[in-house]
This record gives structure tokens, sequence and C-alpha cells, in this order.
């Protein structure tokens, strides 16, 4: 039903402001700035990348001529392919971890915190008053061999003094760990205005109903929270593929990731032609999974409609 | 003191880990895009002795030299009014410096259209700068100290024959190791330590593109570790990987080794002397090795941009730089080497004499160390590429 008169109603031009029509020219300077900005800035730098990963450009004077060797290269069971998967993997874990540590969190304050919610909203964003670097280097202090934690299983007799538990820090885990850390407080905020703006009189009849709380929840709260699962999926997992401070910080030789082959490539290997590769290649599945989960989302708000 | 020791750590660590942020910003490429088509034709040769003469007397040069130099070097004590190049800056005034934060964001500046006087790259990429054909020789016979400068630096600095390169600070590159946990296989100091397997999670190689490969070389009685063939280099890319799982990390700041040593996880490093330094400041038991394979050594310099309108007052200013009063103020308050050899031992701490062997000529020249030397920039590219590989595998 609801469709049907949706589509009687969307042909009826609706008139922007009466009186005063619209002027192309205002439209026109309002949006020439951004514009103006993207192209200049990512659409031109984006397809230079592309040049240089087919020798149009290089970085060192010589023969610039169009190749696909690079990307032949790349897509050939190079090291680096593998490099990318495993960041996939390592940033699936992360941001699967970060929404199920995110939720409770956001439907603790969303729902139940009632007077005090914007306080603890304001608490999640507490440690972003400190520097990120800090943040990571804190948990260096934790995680190492001498750390807070191997200390403490050395004071209680669970681990010999000589006998670390070393996969803490310099590994895959430490990587996924901080991560984890670091961007619970990014999902927990779409989350929490998913569920914000929840009509609690569904809540209602659906108890009027007989469906016991976890019916509620399951049937009712967590399906319309979904844009907001899935956009923190998202501000988690796209980021992360292309995370090269963290593992360059924690991850020593185990937990490298893609971000940083792409930096040492055009760093001190030199390298743009292939550097170029992997990042054009980052921004394409970035894009496509992009778009993706745009519909996801959008299919979703249709649906719960 | 205090205050020093970290001038010299940021400078080390301005060098890797400000590039790798500022590299992947996409903003590079398009500096580099416009530039491409700036960067001049290779020039053929350098300056002969008539071409100096034909050179503009220093009265009608510009002036305002430009320096393309590492933090640090600017400081008043040192490139300042009253500082060690003040015979330079009384007379010529004082030069504008510009910072680089390691060899590579250098050559990307200057690929971009960057056109200082002089720039104070590594050896290892003079290469780099010669093919990208950027630099000119310089003329020695304008530098008074010249024939002070350490020789095999100074021939280090040579490209087809050219002093493309004037050596300036230098350092040892050597295992650094806790004397009190690690015992070297039969009580043999050598690179080997880096591949023993009873210290597996414990070690830390540096992440470089050529050392690893290098030390790999010497260890195998390779002739020339710094030009090594395709082969030999695939047969070193397995065996790094073969070994990579011994390591903790492959450290790229000094500062974060010297913590990683400090707390514990990293008992052998790839060293400088300044983690040497820092750890036994930290109360820790260490050895700086001498290995048998000879320590490696780094060691930087000047080059001369090949357009610069500047070229008397670059050879003064470099001049400056070499000199002997130059050379004590940097080993005392950098704990750098100098390339200028005739240092009095009297005005150095013990300490520094001993870590540099700045008593014993010998133990500073082959086979007992091994500076670095240019490399080609399609060595280069060959050593880095399987480099990546096996940080990447």
């Amino acid at each position: 039903m609801a469709v049907e008169a949706r589509k009687i109603e969307t042909p009826t031009p609706v008139p922007v402001v009466p009186g005063r029509p619209r002027s192309g020219l205002v439209t026109t300077a309002l949006l020439a700035p951004p514009l103006l900005w993207l192209g200049v800035f990512f659409l031109v730098p984006v397809v230079l990348i592309f040049l240089y990963s087919v020798n149009v450009f290089s970085f060192f004077p010589g023969e610039q001529a169009f190749t696909l060797d690079a990307w032949k290269n790349f897509l050939d069971g190079s090291p680096f392919l593998d490099l990318f998967w495993k960041s996939i993997r390592m940033s699936l874990i992360v941001s699967v971890v970060a929404v199920v540590a995110a939720y409770p969190i956001a439907y603790y304050i969303a729902l139940v915190a009632s007077k005090r919610k914007y306080v603890l909203l304001l608490l999640i964003l507490a440690p972003f008053l400190v520097s990120y670097f800090l943040r990571i280097l804190a948990w260096k202090v934790i995680l190492g061999d001498q750390g807070v934690i191997n200390s403490f299983l050395f004071w209680t007799g669970l681990r010999d003094e000589g006998d670390p538990v070393s996969w803490l820090l310099y590994s895959q885990f430490a990587v996924i760990l901080t991560l984890i850390y670091v961007y619970v407080p990014f999902v927990a905020l779409p989350i929490f205005a998913s569920l914000e703006s929840l009509d609690r009189r569904l809540l209602e009849a659906a108890s009027d109903l007989g469906a016991s709380r976890w019916q509620a929840f399951r049937k009712v709260t967590l399906p319309l929270s979904m844009p907001g699962v899935i956009a923190g999926f998202i501000f988690v997992f796209i980021p992360t593929i292309g995370e090269y401070f963290t593992p360059l910080l924690v991850g020593g030789v185990d937990g490298t990731m893609f971000g940083i082959a792409i930096a040492d490539q055009f760093g001190q290997s030199l390298n743009w032609l292939n550097g170029s590769v992997l990042s054009f290649f980052l921004l394409v599945v970035v894009a496509v999974l992009m778009s993706i989960f745009a519909r996801f989302l959008t299919v979703r708000r249709v649906a719960t409609d | 003191m205090s205050t020093e020791q970290e001038e010299r750590n940021g400078r080390r660590l301005g060098r890797d880990d400000f590039l790798k942020l500022g590299a992947v910003t996409v903003g590079s490429g398009v500096l580099a895009a416009c530039g491409a088509e700036d960067a001049p034709e290779p020039s053929a040769g350098g300056p002969t002795g008539e071409d100096v003469e034909e050179r503009p007397p220093i009265e009608q040069e510009p002036g305002d030299l430009e320096v393309f130099e590492w933090a640090g070097y600017e400081y008043p004590a040192y490139g300042g009014k009253n500082g060690v190049l003040k015979p330079y800056v009384d007379q010529r005034g004082k030069p504008k410096f510009t910072f680089l934060t390691s060899d590579d964001q250098a050559l990307g500046k200057v690929r971009a259209g960057y056109r200082p006087d002089i720039v104070h790259p590594c050896v290892d990429y003079i290469g780099n700068w010669v093919e990208m054909g950027v630099v000119q020789p310089w003329d020695t016979s304008l530098i008074t100290n010249f024939a002070d400068l350490e020789e095999p630096l100074v021939t280090g600095g040579q490209v087809d024959g050219q002093q493309y390169f004037i050596p300036a600070d230098w350092g040892f590159s050597s295992p650094l190791y806790r004397a009190d946990e690690v015992e070297p296989e039969g009580g043999v100091e050598s690179w080997t330590l880096f591949y023993d397997d009873r210290y597996e999670g414990k070690i830390s190689w540096w992440d470089s593109p050529l050392e690893n490969f290098v030390i790999w070389g010497y260890v195998n009685g390779i002739e020339n570790p710094w030009d090594m063939t395709d082969e030999q280099l695939d047969e070193a890319r397995d065996f790094l990987m073969s070994k990579k799982h011994l390591c903790r990390n492959f450290w790229s700041s000094q500062t974060d080794l010297d913590a990683d040593i400090a707390a514990g996880n990293i008992w052998i490093a790839y060293a400088w002397a300044g983690s040497y330094a820092e750890a036994k400041n930290a109360g820790l038991d260490v050895v700086y090795s001498d290995p048998k394979e000879g320590r490696l050594g780094w060691n930087c310099g000047f080059v001369l941009m090949a357009d610069t309108e500047n070229f008397r007052h670059a050879h003064e200013f470099v001049d400056a730089w070499s000199s002997v009063e130059s050379a004590e103020w940097i080993i005392n308050n950098y704990a750098y080497g100098h390339a200028n050899t005739t240092v009095d031992l009297a005005n150095v701490p013990k300490d520094y004499v001993e870590v540099f062997h700045l008593d014993d000529p010998e133990a500073r020249q082959e086979p007992n160390a091994h500076y670095a030397v240019p490399v080609s920039t399609e060595r280069r590219a060959a050593y880095a590429q399987r480099w990546d590989e096996v940080k990447a595998a």
C-alpha cells in the first residue's frame, strides 16, 4: 500500500520556494568551490596516480611509455596481493569485533542511560583528547615483554620472568587489538544515532502483542538500527584496509599491512610505478566496496520505511 | 647533553617517519608531475678548470646560499651567527636552511622542481642524484680543507671519476646486543648474530632497502655487496625471507628502537652509535659489536646543484663545514663522526674516540669497515624490490 501511495505522490511537482524561482547562478556559485576543490585535489591526483601506474609518468627521467607490466606483476601472484588479502582479513576482524563491542555501549547510552546520555557520549569521545600517537604508544607499554600485562603474569607466577608472552606486541594481534580500541567510539556514534531516533511506540506495541524483551530486540530494535550498524562497520572497514600508522608502531614483522607497502614504494624504495599500482588498486577496491555498502544501506532504509 | 641527545634522535626519527607519512599523500604525485617538465637533462661531465675561471667572482654571485639540510645543523651554535660556521656566516651572511627528512624525500622534492644550491644527502644515494642530472661535480681546488678529509670517504664520493660528493658526517653501523642475554656463537663477533635461531623474536633488522642484502653479502664473502647481481640478490632475498621470523620488527626510527631495547623487547639490533650511547645511559649491559666481517659505515655529505648561481658561495660553505673546528663540534655535540681527520683527540671525549676508532685509522678502512658507496638507480631498484618482497611475504 505504502509503495502505491508514494507512486501517486511523486509526479506532483513541489515548488521549491514559491514566488522565488531558483537562480542557476546562485546554485553554480555555491557548488563551484567544493567541486573545484574535489577536482583539483582529488580527481586530478587520482588520474596522475593512474598515469604513474602505467609508466606514462615516472620518478626518474628516462623512457616513459605506456605499459601494464607493473599491473601484471602485481596481479600475478605478487606478495603484495597476498598482503592485500591479509589486510582485508585483519580489517574484517577489526570491523566485526568493533561493531559487536560498540553495540551494547550505544544501546546503553541511547535507550537506558536517559538523563546522563550526553555526558556518557562525551566520555566515549574523551580518548580523542589525547593524541593518536600517544594512545598507541600506551599500548606498547601495556603489551611489551616487560609491559603491564607481562609484569602482572610474572607477579602472579602464571609465567616465568624469562618467558614473557611475546605475541602481545609486534604481531597481528597487537594491530587488531589497537585498531579495535581506536575505532569503537567511531562505531558507537552511528549506532547510537540510529537507536536514539528509534520510535519507542514500536517497542510498546511489540510488548503489547506479547513479544518478550529479547524478541522485541531481535525483531524490532536490531533491524531498525541496522543502518547505524552498517554505517559503523563502513567507518571502520574502509579506513583500516589502508591502515599505516598502527601496524608501523605495533605490527612488527608479522603485523605489517598494505598501507605500509604503499608508503614504502613511494618512500625508501623510490618505486612510484609499483606504489601507484598498489594505491590505485586499493582505491578501486574501496570504491567498489563503498558502492556495494551504499546500496545495502538504502535497501535497508526502504525496507524499514 | 640530554637535549643534544634528543636533537640527534630527532634527526634520525624525522628521516624515515615523516617521509612515510608524507609519501602516502597523493599531493606528492601532483608536485612530481608538475615538476616533470622542469627536470633538466643530465649535464655532460662537470666543470673543468676553465669553467671555474669563467665563472663570475664571488662578489657577483647573488649570495643567499640555500642549503637543503638535515634539521640540527642549522642551530645557532653550529650554522648560526656565532656558531662554528662563523667564518662563512660573517663574510657571506647566514645561509637559508630548508630541511630534508630522508634521502628519498629529498630526491622527491628536487624531482618536483625544488632548486636549492646544495643538498646534504647520504653517499649511497649519489648515484640517483647524478643520474637524475640535477648535480654537478665540485671543484675541490676551491675547498682548502679538502686534503684533510678521510680518504676512503673521499673516493667513495666519486662517480665516473668526478667528485660529486664532499663527505661530511659519518658513523658506524654494527650489531648491538645485550651482553647479559646474548652469547655470540662460539664467542665470535659476527653479523650472523642476526640469523641466530636461539634469539627468535628478540632481533631487529633495520628497515632499509640496501643494508640487509649488503650484510648478507659480507657474511657470504661476496666481493662487492653494494653491487650484487640479480641472482645473488634473489638468493639473499630467499635467505632473508627464511630468517625474518626471527625478527620482532624491522626498525625505522632510532627512538623506537632505543625504546624497544630499553623495554627489553629487543636484544639484538642493527644500530648506530647513538643507540649504543642511549642503551648505556639506560644502564643496560650492551656490546657494540666489531663483527669479523667488518662494520658498515654510513656517510652523508654535500652535493652541488647543477644550476646553482652560488657556485663559489657553495664551495666556501662546504669548506667551512669541512674544517677541523666543525669536526670537533659535530663529534662532541652530535656524537657523529666527521670526515676531517685532523681533530685533536684531546678535545674529544674518550668514549667517542673509542666508538669511532678515532685513534686507529686502520679500523676505519677496508676490510675492517665498509663505508656505503654510490649505488646506481637501477641497482637500488633491484635491491629495494626484493626488500619489499621480504617485508610483504
